[in-house]
C-alpha cells in the first residue's frame, strides 16, 4: 500500500523493504558524477590496500538510497530531515536491503519520524538513522 | 571543556567562513536521483511542474573550503555522520548559494590523545535568500599523545 | 522477568531514539521484555525522571551508563551520586581495575560489553593488556553485533568462568530488545536489578533470529 496522506500511516507500519542498487558500477558511477575522488569508491583491490573489505559506496548515496525509500512508499513525502549514523561502510557488490518503520507521528503538524537501517546479507548494520517527513492532512 | 577547545569554539562557532555559488544542473540532479533509486517523477522529470533535487543532494555540494582557513589541525579527519534539513525544494536550473559555518566542536578524551569532533553546516539559500535547506558533516580527528 | 539492559536515547551523542518511543514500540510491536536500562555513553544522565511514563506503559525503566575503558566499552548499573564524583564518566580512557573496583567500593556492577567487538570490546585487549582482574560477568549477546563478534564473547566467557548478559544496544527505537536478560527475580528498581547481577540469577536471552 502506497501512502497518500497521514492518515494512512499507523504507528510501527512497516515500509516496504528497499534493496539498492549496491552495484561497484552505480558507486563508480555516483562518486564520478558528484566528483568524489577516491580509489576506493572504485576499485574492489585498490580499496583493500586502503584497509576496507572492498570498494564502498559513497556515504551521501547511502542517504540518497534512504530516501528514495521513503519515496517509493510515500510518494507524496516532503523530506524534513535525514540523520544518519555510519557503523561500518556498505561494501559495493555486497548484497544489502534497507529496513524502515514508523516510530513517530505528530498529526497535527502533519509529520512521521522513520527509523532506518541499511544491512548486509548477514544481517549487520551498516548504517543506521532518522527521518522526518511531512504528509499532506 | 579544555581552554584550547573552549577557544576554538569562542573564536569559530557560527560564524561564516565561505560562501559559494552553484548552479544545480538538471542533468546531474536526475541522474543523481536516479542512482540513489528514486521512482517519484518530481526528482527525475525535468519537466514536471514540481522538479526539484532529491533532498539529499545538497550534502554532495562543498565549499571551497571544508574548515576556517587557519583552523587548528588536529589529527587526521575522518568521516563520522551526515545530516540534511530542507526547508523548501532546490530547484535545478538555477544557481544557489551555500554559506558554511562551524556549528558545533567538542572532545572525547582517550588513552590514544583526544578526539575532536566537528560539525561544519553549509546553510543553502536561493537568489531571493530564501534559506533552502542545511547540510551538516561530523568529522572527527584523532589528536596524537603528546 | 526479562530486561533489554542495554540502550541509548536521544541523551547519547549517537542516539537518535526518544525514551517514550521506545515503550511505544515494545507494547505496539508486544515485545516479550518487561522494561529496560538506559545505557547513555560516558554519563549518567541524573535529572531524566522516567517514572511516570514507565508506570504508564507498565514498564520497567531504570538508568545505568556505558563508559570506556583501555578494554573498551563497560555498562555499569548502580551508578550513584557517589560514583560519579568518583571517576570522571566522561573520559574514554578509564583504567577498567579502577572501574572495577570503584564500582564495587559503591555497590554497582560492572559489566564489560560486546567484548568481542574489535577496537572497543574486552577481549580485542587480552592478548596484549592480559585477562583483568575482578570481572564476573560480561555481555554476550548484543543487537548490535556484527559477523561472529557474540560467539567471541561466549566462547571466552565460558573459558574464562564469566555469567553472560543480554542487551540490544539499540540507537534508534526500532532496535530495542533485539537481545536481553532473562532475570528469575522480579525488578522493579536498582537496587533489585543490582542484586540479581551480584546473585548471578539470570539468562541471557536473543531475539535476534
Amino acid at each position: 500500500m502506497t501512502i497518500a496522506t497521514i492518515g494512512d500511516v499507523e504507528f510501527g507500519i512497516e515500509l516496504p523493504t528497499f534493496e539498492p542498487d549496491t552495484s561497484l558500477a552505480t558507486g563508480t558511477r555516483f562518486a564520478d558524477l558528484i566528483s568524489w575522488d577516491g580509489v576506493r569508491f572504485r576499485d574492489h583491490e585498490g580499496a583493500k590496500k586502503e584497509g576496507f573489505q572492498g570498494a564502498i559506496i559513497p556515504g551521501i548515496l547511502n542517504q540518497g538510497y534512504l530516501v528514495a525509500m521513503i519515496h517509493n512508499w510515500a510518494p507524496p513525502a516532503e523530506v524534513v530531515s535525514v540523520d544518519t549514523v555510519f557503523r561500518a561502510p556498505v561494501i559495493a557488490d555486497d548484497s544489502h536491503s534497507i529496513t524502515g518503520v514508523v516510530t513517530d507521528i505528530d498529526e497535527e503538524d502533519g509529520k512521521v519520524e522513520i527509523d532506518l537501517t541499511v544491512t548486509n546479507d548477514k544481517d549487520e548494520t551498516r548504517v543506521f538513522g532518522t527521518a522526518v517527513i511531512r504528509l499532506p492532512t | 571543556m579544555d581552554a584550547d577547545i573552549e577557544a576554538v569554539r569562542g573564536k569559530y562557532l557560527n560564524l561564516d567562513f565561505d560562501e559559494n555559488e552553484f548552479f544545480i544542473d538538471p542533468a546531474i540532479t536526475t541522474e543523481y536521483a536516479r542512482l540513489c533509486g528514486e521512482t517519484a517523477e518530481r526528482f527525475l522529470d525535468p519537466e514536471h511542474p514540481d522538479f526539484q533535487a532529491s533532498p539529499t543532494y545538497i550534502a554532495s555540494l562543498s565549499g571551497r573550503r571544508m574548515l576556517p582557513k587557519d583552523f587548528p589541525r588536529f589529527g587526521i579527519g575522518m568521516d563520522a555522520g551526515k545530516a540534511i534539513e530542507c526547508f523548501q525544494p532546490v530547484r535545478p536550473g538555477k544557481p544557489i548559494t551555500g554559506r558554511s559555518h562551524i556549528h558545533d566542536i567538542f572532545t572525547k578524551t582517550g588513552r590514544s590523545g583526544r578526539m575532536v569532533f566537528v560539525v561544519m553546516r553549509i546553510e543553502f539559500y536561493d537568489q531571493d535568500g530564501n534559506h533552502l535547506a542545511n547540510a551538516d558533516s561530523r568529522s572527527v580527528q584523532r589528536e596524537k599523545s603528546q | 522477568m526479562i530486561l533489554d539492559l542495554h540502550t541509548h536515547s536521544i541523551k547519547s551523542d549517537d542516539g537518535r531514539a526518544k525514551v517514550e518511543n521506545y515503550c511505544q514500540w515494545i507494547r505496539s510491536k508486544e515485545l516479550p521484555i518487561d522494561g529496560f536500562v538506559l545505557t547513555e555513553h560516558r554519563q549518567y544522565d541524573v535529572e531524566s525522571d522516567y517514572s511516570t511514563l514507565a508506570e504508564k506503559n507498565g514498564l520497567v525503566i531504570l538508568k545505568g551508563s556505558e563508559v570506556e575503558t583501555e578494554y573498551g566499552h563497560v555498562l555499569v548499573f548502580g551508578v550513584t551520586e557517589a560514583l560519579t564524583r568518583a571517576f570522571d564518566f566522561s573520559r574514554i580512557d578509564l583504567p577498567l581495575a579502577m572501574v572495577i573496583e570503584t564500582c564495587e567500593a559503591h555497590g554497582a556492577v560492572p559489566v564489560p560489553c560486546h567484548p568481542g567487538r574489535p577496537r572497543v570490546g574486552m577481549f580485542a585487549h587480552t592478548e596484549e593488556l592480559g585477562i583483568p582482574a575482578g570481572v564476573k560477568t560480561v555481555e554476550i549477546y548484543n543487537g548490535g553485533s556484527r559477523e561472529n563478534e557474540d560467539q567471541i564473547a561466549i566462547d571466552n566467557a565460558e573459558k574464562l568462568g564469566y555469567r553472560g548478559t543480554g542487551g540490544s544496544d539499540s540507537h534508534i527505537v526500532s532496535h530495542v530488545g533485539r537481545c536481553a536478560t532473562e532475570f528469575s527475580a522480579d525488578i522493579r528498581d536498582m537496587a533489585a536489578l543490582v542484586s540479581a547481577l551480584q546473585a548471578g540469577e539470570f539468562n541471557a536471552v536473543t531475539f535476534k533470529h
